[in-house]
């Protein structure tokens, strides 16, 4: 008997106490995130994906001196040069091969023309190797540097609402 | 510096050493030399920009200050000359002072666009300033730039010739580019204009650097003001590895350095790799560009096959059974003599001793030869040239000459590196230098008299020089009275009518040889190519026993390929001499007995189609043989011609197998050069695609004949070894040599002498492939003297036809700078130009008539 009013008293004392907890959490902001549709900030000095710089003029900035290659640690870049057709060096090829990257930052130490950076980009995520090899077209900021704005707001739209984009 | 100095230096007697302390130790060392280099001996570093080894001082740069005690100021080391007692201090605290301030100085103006600059990595002004300079400018001014008109680019990058780019804001005026192309190659393409701040380095007005030694003023260039575009942004050079190696196109030997990248498999220059023997660290641009070839994407990369009249690619094991079929039969139904074999001298020398065991055990023949592009070769290999030929030659042996004699050699052309060598005999030693030729060259500019004959009468030549001393008692009238029992000449005077030369000129070479302590006398192509070159070689063997030149003069005909020696010592010849055959006999057991025919012998048996079966390693004799219907009809009547090449030529065009040959940087060799010094070629990248080196498919084609004619490298290495251990100098014979004049009968209208040549800046048919050496001549010509030109009405570029009896081809003209009597020259190097075909074997002397093409 003593042990069924035990029960009983377990059920209703001690339950709510332990549940206190969990209806505190309900009132509170989650700490997870709706990742995809949410993205974490992640710090200024955060070092992502590579891009490469460009001169306000769109010339590339790169002149494919080969410092961050041997700067780099897990020998992850590889680059062969080219003449310009102002007779100026500049980058032919210039890839990284993002699973040997260890993201230590010394080749946007290293680069004499603060050409190349570790940006905010962290998703990585492919179904082949070969894909994890961004060449020189991937990295380049894009110029004009700014987006329409009219292209962002739809494709933000189009994030929130969910719809696929059919074009990528 | 280092040999002009040791050249003025008294012998090493106690009174001419001088004492000095350096850094606390003590030194001597001979009067004259230069602190800096009392200092290196000692293993003292003290850093240059502007010193050169072999160069004369200026003290530019002022990089080399050394502290002298009792001497108020800081001293330049590479100019000042050691006194007895000296106190030298290198590393005082002032010195690292003076140096900090010499680097910031020359770091005002210089532009620091190192991530751009071709010089990264190996840039004497980054080492110097990482170790010697500050980190920081207190420059606060605009830095000067040099700003060309219309000039579209950042930096100032201008093309001073085919290959040189010039960037003035980056040179630090050590001067060193135009020093060494004054003193060393004798060129003046290049100077300093301006003055002061302003001063640069540029191109002559309206000229171009296109000397044949150019691309040593990059090499040496302390910073990159100068730059080639065969390295131009290609690759960093720390990403590169090195491997030795030696130059295939010249017969010297030249040490060179291969800069290759394994994962490409791919070569991306050459430099040199001074070696004071043999090329004093420079280069010629054939051998440094001439690289270019083995990374052509035109290489023949799989075996071909005639199928149905078409080549068509097949693999090695189909080729190989062809070619062991077809063989096979010829052997089997004619006989081994019916099949020849001709191979290139540029092979090394396992390639050409096993081409000579596949020949004479495989085919019991004795039918082969190296010399591809000679006529009238000599039938016994103890004919007067080649006793010549064996003579002992040494080119260190050039700078401490007082007497040089260059007999029929434009020796830019062939033996560049000789050429640097005489020039440095002329510049720093007092050798009186003598150029007898055909013709007016540019290499005769170091001489001290030039001698130019009428084509064809060398023999007179030498006969004049002869008589003239025995007519002035400058030798032994004794000897002079044997003498002239075997010459048919009877007076120096009729010498000089026939061949041209004045009696004077005669009298002086004479004089010179007849007092000279240490002489080098050599002959070139022109006497090589000749069909009378044995008459030749009788009448300078006669000179030589006249005026007891033994022991006091090295006098030899050079070689002209990079291993045409090693291919005379290994017996590649038809009629090899009786050690060489004894030996081989040893070797192998048994030596064919067959008679023994040379290229032109074996040329006229194909024609007679009694040679059935011909095999060419390497050789393009469709191109490069002298009377090319003579070639191109007999190869046509052939059965079988198996051909090995690195790319598609003349001769491949014709075979009915073509197996892909690996170029000298894909496998290890090793080459005997003029001086009978034998060098290492080392392997620098793997042989393109299904390429093999000479000795494998001499090998290959040896088993496919009988399996156990197989030979594995070691094996070869060692009979090589062997061979090469023979003793090849051939005795002069003991009495003076018969020398009968021989003049080609008249030929009619055709009155002008043609001479082959080749182009400065190629060598032998392969190096039109490489692209820099294209920039510098891409196309054939033909070089007429000015006079005739004006004569003839003709201008530079304009299309000339060039007629012989047997033949008739069109060439763009160009009028010569160096050459004013009436003979024209014309580059063999290009395939396009079909020179050949005006020439006739038999001719000593091959004349053409030169017409202007109207449009």
């Amino acid at each position: 008997m003593n042990e069924v009013l035990k029960a009983v008293g377990n059920i209703f004392l001690k339950m709510p106490k332990g549940f206190v907890v969990t209806f505190k959490h309900l009132f509170k902001k989650p700490i997870t995130l709706d990742y995809p549709r949410k993205k974490n900030p992640m710090t200024a000095r955060y070092r992502g994906k590579h891009y490469l710089e460009r001169y306000d003029d769109g010339t590339e900035r790169c002149v494919c001196c080969g410092l961050c290659a041997a700067a780099c640690p897990a020998d992850a870049i590889y680059m062969e040069p080219e003449e310009n057709e102002k007779g100026e060096r500049r980058a032919k090829m210039y890839e990284i091969n993002l699973l040997r990257c260890i993201f230590c930052g010394f080749c946007e130490e290293a680069c004499p023309e603060e050409a190349i950076f570790l940006g905010q980009v962290y998703e990585f995520s492919e179904d082949n190797r070969n894909s994890f090899i961004v060449g020189k077209d991937d990295m380049l900021v894009p110029h004009p540097r700014k987006d329409n704005p009219l292209k962002r707001i739809y494709r933000r739209v189009r994030r929130v609402y969910g719809v696929t984009d059919k074009s990528k | 510096m280092a040999e002009a100095t040791k050249k003025d230096m008294p012998t090493e007697t106690a009174e001419n050493m001088v004492t000095l302390t350096i850094n606390g130790r003590e030194t001597t060392v001979p009067k004259g030399t230069t602190v800096l280099q009392a200092a290196k001996e000692l293993g003292v570093h003290i850093p240059t920009f502007c010193w050169h080894p072999k160069l004369k001082p200026v003290g530019a740069c002022r990089m080399c200050y050394v502290e002298v005690e009792k001497m108020p100021k800081l001293q330049v080391s590479c100019a000042l000359e050691v006194m007895d007692g000296m106190v030298v201090h290198t590393d005082s605290d002032t010195v690292k002072q003076g140096r900090k301030a010499i680097i910031e100085f020359i770091l005002l103006n210089h532009p620091l666009d190192c991530p751009t600059c071709d010089k990264g990595g190996e840039c004497d002004l980054q080492n110097l300033t990482f170790a010697h300079g500050v980190d920081d400018s207190r420059f606060e001014f605009q830095k000067y730039r040099f700003v060309d008109e219309g000039m579209t680019t950042t930096f100032d990058d201008r093309r001073i010739g085919p290959e040189i780019i010039l960037n003035r804001n980056r040179c630090i005026l050590c001067y060193k580019c135009v020093r060494a192309n004054k003193e060393a190659f004798g060129e003046y393409d290049l100077g300093v204009y301006e003055r002061g701040s302003i001063a640069e380095i540029n191109a002559a007005p309206g000229e171009q650097v296109d000397n044949p030694f150019s691309g040593n003023l990059v090499e040496i260039c302390p910073v990159g003001a100068l730059t080639n575009s065969d390295w131009r942004y290609k690759i960093r050079v720390w990403l590169t590895s090195t491997t030795p190696s030696i130059c295939n196109y010249t017969s010297s030997g030249i040490n060179t350095l291969f800069f290759k990248e394994n994962h490409h498999n791919k070569i991306y220059r050459v430099t040199s790799r001074p070696s004071d023997d043999i090329d004093d660290g420079w280069l010629p641009d054939v051998t440094r560009y001439g690289y270019q070839i083995v990374n052509s994407p035109d290489r023949l990369t799989t075996p071909l096959v005639k199928k149905e009249g078409k080549q068509v690619e097949a693999t090695w094991e189909e080729a190989l059974e062809i070619i062991g079929k077809r063989f096979g039969e010829i052997k089997e139904r004619l006989g081994g003599v019916c099949v020849g074999a001709l191979v290139s001298p540029g092979l090394d020398n396992a390639s050409l001793h096993a081409a000579s065991r596949l020949m004479r055990v495989g085919f019991k023949s004795n039918n082969i030869d190296f010399r591809g592009d000679y006529r009238y070769l000599p039938e016994s290999s103890e004919s007067p040239f080649m006793r010549l030929c064996s003579r002992p030659f040494k080119i260190a042996d050039i700078d401490d000459s007082d007497v040089i004699v260059t007999f029929g050699s434009d020796l830019i052309r062939e033996h560049a590196n000789e050429y640097l060598r005489i020039r440095k005999a002329f510049n720093f030693g007092n050798a009186r230098i003598f150029a007898v030729n055909p013709y007016q060259t540019k290499s005769a500019d170091v001489s001290s008299l030039e001698l130019v004959y009428l084509p064809g009468t060398e023999e007179s030549v030498v006969n004049g020089i002869c008589l003239a001393a025995i007519e002035d008692n400058l030798v032994d009238a004794k000897r002079g009275e044997k003498f002239k029992l075997k010459t048919p000449t009877k007076s120096s005077a009729e010498a000089a009518k026939v061949s041209g030369v004045d009696r004077e000129s005669l009298r002086t070479v004479a004089e010179a040889l007849a007092e000279g302590k240490k002489i080098t006398f050599f002959t070139g192509e022109i006497i090589t190519r000749s069909r009378q070159r044995d008459l030749i070689a009788s009448a300078l063997i006669n000179l030589h026993r006249l005026f007891g030149l033994k022991g006091r003069a090295q006098m030899s005909a050079l070689a002209r390929y990079a291993n045409s020696k090693g291919a005379e010592k290994l017996g590649l010849l038809p009629n090899p001499r009786t050690v060489v055959v004894d030996k081989l006999r040893g070797l192998w057991g048994e030596y064919p007995e067959s008679p023994a025919r040379n290229t032109d012998a074996m040329m006229a048996l194909i024609k007679k189609e009694e040679i059935k079966g011909f095999l060419i390693l390497g050789s393009n004799p469709v191109m490069l043989y002298p009377d090319r219907e003579f070639v191109k009809e007999g190869i046509e009547k052939l059965d079988f011609l198996v051909v090995a090449d690195l790319f598609e030529t003349e001769t491949t065009e014709l075979a009915d197998v073509v197996l892909p040959l690996a170029s000298w940087a894909e496998y290890e060799g090793y080459y005997v050069n003029l001086e009978g010094r034998t060098q290492k070629a080392a392997r620098a990248v793997k042989p393109i695609g299904q390429a093999k080196p000479g000795y494998e498919i001499a090998s290959l084609i040896g088993e496919a004949l009988d399996p156990e004619m197989f030979q594995n490298e070691q094996q070869i290495h060692s009979e090589v070894r062997q061979l090469l251990e023979l003793d090849s100098v051939i005795a002069y014979p003991d009495d003076f040599l018969e020398v009968k004049a021989d003049t080609d009968g008249s030929q009619g209208d055709y009155n002008l002498p043609l001479y082959i040549i080749d182009d400065w800046h190629h060598s032998g048919h392969l190096t039109e492939k490489a692209p820099s050496l294209a920039n510098f001549a891409s196309e054939p010509y033909i070089e007429i003297p000015p006079q005739l030109a004006s004569e003839l009405k003709i201008a530079h570029g304009d299309s000339v036809r060039v007629e012989s009896e047997v033949g008739k081809v069109i060439l763009p003209a160009r009028i010569s700078e160096h050459t004013q009597n009436n003979v024209v020259l014309v580059p063999r190097n290009f395939s396009s130009s079909n020179v050949t075909s005006l020439l006739m074997r038999k001719k000593r002397v091959d004349r053409v008539k030169i017409s202007k093409v109207d449009e």
